[in-house]
């Protein structure tokens, strides 16, 4: 349960470039990817708000679509981005895991 | 309600601009979560959320001026208009004024706004001048709060005017085919006003103003006027005065909707509807304090003995408030809309006319 909240308030736009930086995906495929990673469930209202927003940061791109479903690549400017929050978040983790240690003793 | 036809209805919320982007993808997305047993009503739960999200951030819309300046503009309305429909129902509100004490009734009937006459009970058999108890202490309070609406109505009237006056200004020098039709809507409240005012003055001028007997002992009768045309018009008057108010919103927010205003005219309307909200949360605040002070003097009254103020819709005071709440609230975010919207169209450098400016 504890898990399952602390995956609810994960930043979903670093759920969605850490899905995409696997590679190109479409919307559906996103949505499974990100709930096997942390079991975050995306719903489409919530996916395509991030996907548009972070469209029009430029992180990431439409390819052609293949049929109704349009896969999505991350930019090089998205993959920076994300690997500056990974960055931000394990200082963050570390320093966090480094005071339970020390709380623990 | 079939839960298709919920999602079906949640994809309806999204802005024009969005369906034609996404939304292929985006139902193919849905359809693909349904059959993995995601339950359709959370799907359309969640699609819901999207749309309110997209319509107030509009993340992901093109920069294309006419999206942007028709958001600005829908944003003004829907800020501004609903002080069209709350500021009259608070005048109303605050009206009837009329003035009670624990030893019956008192003179004069109603206060005037500036100074306090002496007060006198009436019915009592003493004479005229027979003093009525004091007012309550909390009278002042609805006394200030009552004038501190009125003159935010009165300055929010004239913050209206001035964006009225831009709206059509920008009709004015706009290139819009439809011009002519645009600016016979944003006439429609001012010769709505004006037909109100003529009707009031016809109804006065047919009133009577000389009784007297026919016969020597016969009942008293109007010896001018025409009873018929006053009765008839005690009728016509409110009819005309409240559809002519609705007709007048609807008209300004076509006119709003479809005007290609320039964006010297956007940011003078993002000013006035940001003005609006805020006189709306202030008239918000004076009404609260109306009430309260309202409560506080009936119980000050039945403590000692004070004259007291009474009003007669007062009743409907907390069901008012609930109103208003949620006005002040669709005010503020629309006027929040509008600044935004107005920062992307500044921050672009577009000029009017122009289409796709941003690549």
């Amino acid at each position: 349960m504890a898990s399952k909240r602390l995956g609810r308030t994960q930043d979903a736009t670093n759920l969605v470039l850490t899905s995409l930086s696997a590679g190109p995906k479409h919307g559906y495929a996103i949505i499974k990817d990100i709930e096997d990673m942390s079991g975050v469930s995306f719903g489409p209202g919530t996916l395509y708000g991030v996907l548009a927003r972070l469209e029009e940061e430029g992180l990431v791109e439409p390819l052609e679509a293949d049929g109704p479903r349009r896969p999505y690549r991350i930019t090089a400017l998205g993959a920076a981005a994300l690997r500056e929050r990974l960055e931000a978040n394990v200082k963050v983790a570390n320093i966090g895991f480094a005071r339970l240690g020390t709380l623990g003793s | 309600m079939k839960r298709s036809t919920l999602v079906d209805a949640a994809f309806g919320c999204y802005p024009a601009w969005w369906r034609e982007r996404y939304e292929e993808e985006v139902r193919a997305v849905s359809s693909d979560l349904i059959e993995a047993g995601r339950s359709p009503f959370r799907v359309a739960i969640n699609l819901f959320g999207g749309a309110v999200r997209t319509g107030t951030f509009a993340k992901g819309m093109p920069k294309v001026y006419e999206l942007w300046a028709t958001r600005t503009r829908v944003s003004i309305a829907s800020a501004t208009l609903p002080w069209l429909l709350m500021g009259p129902l608070l005048l109303i509100m605050t009206s009837g004024q009329s003035l009670h004490s624990s030893l019956g009734r008192v003179l004069p009937p109603s206060l005037p706004m500036f100074g306090n006459p002496d007060l006198e009970l009436i019915g009592k058999g003493a004479g005229p001048f027979v003093l009525a108890p004091p007012l309550a202490p909390a009278a002042s309070t609805v006394i200030h709060a009552g004038l501190a609406i009125s003159i935010l109505f009165l300055v929010t009237f004239v913050v209206m005017i001035a964006g009225w006056s831009s709206l059509r200004e920008a009709i004015r020098s706009s290139d819009a085919t439809n011009r002519r039709r645009l600016r016979l809507l944003v006439w429609v409240p001012a010769v709505s006003v004006l037909l109100d005012i003529a009707l009031s003055i016809v109804q006065s001028k047919s009133r009577p103003s000389i009784y007297g007997s026919l016969t020597p002992n016969g009942p008293s009768v109007a010896l001018n006027g025409h009873q018929g045309v006053v009765h008839a018009l005690g009728i016509v008057l409110p009819i005309v005065a409240i559809v002519g108010w609705f007709l007048s919103i609807v008209c300004i927010a076509i006119a709003a909707k479809r005007v290609n205003a320039a964006p010297v005219d956007l940011r003078f309307g993002r000013s006035v509807s940001v003005v609006v909200a805020f006189l709306l949360a202030c008239l918000l605040t004076a009404y609260v304090a109306w009430g309260i002070g309202l409560v506080m003097q009936a119980r000050e009254a039945a403590h000692g003995s004070f004259t007291t103020l009474s009003y007669t819709h007062q009743g409907l005071w907390i069901p008012v408030v609930v109103l208003l709440s949620i006005t002040v609230v669709a005010s503020a975010f629309f006027a929040g809309t509008a600044r935004r919207s107005w920062k992307v169209i500044a921050s672009d450098r577009w000029s009017a006319g122009a289409t796709a400016l941003h690549t």
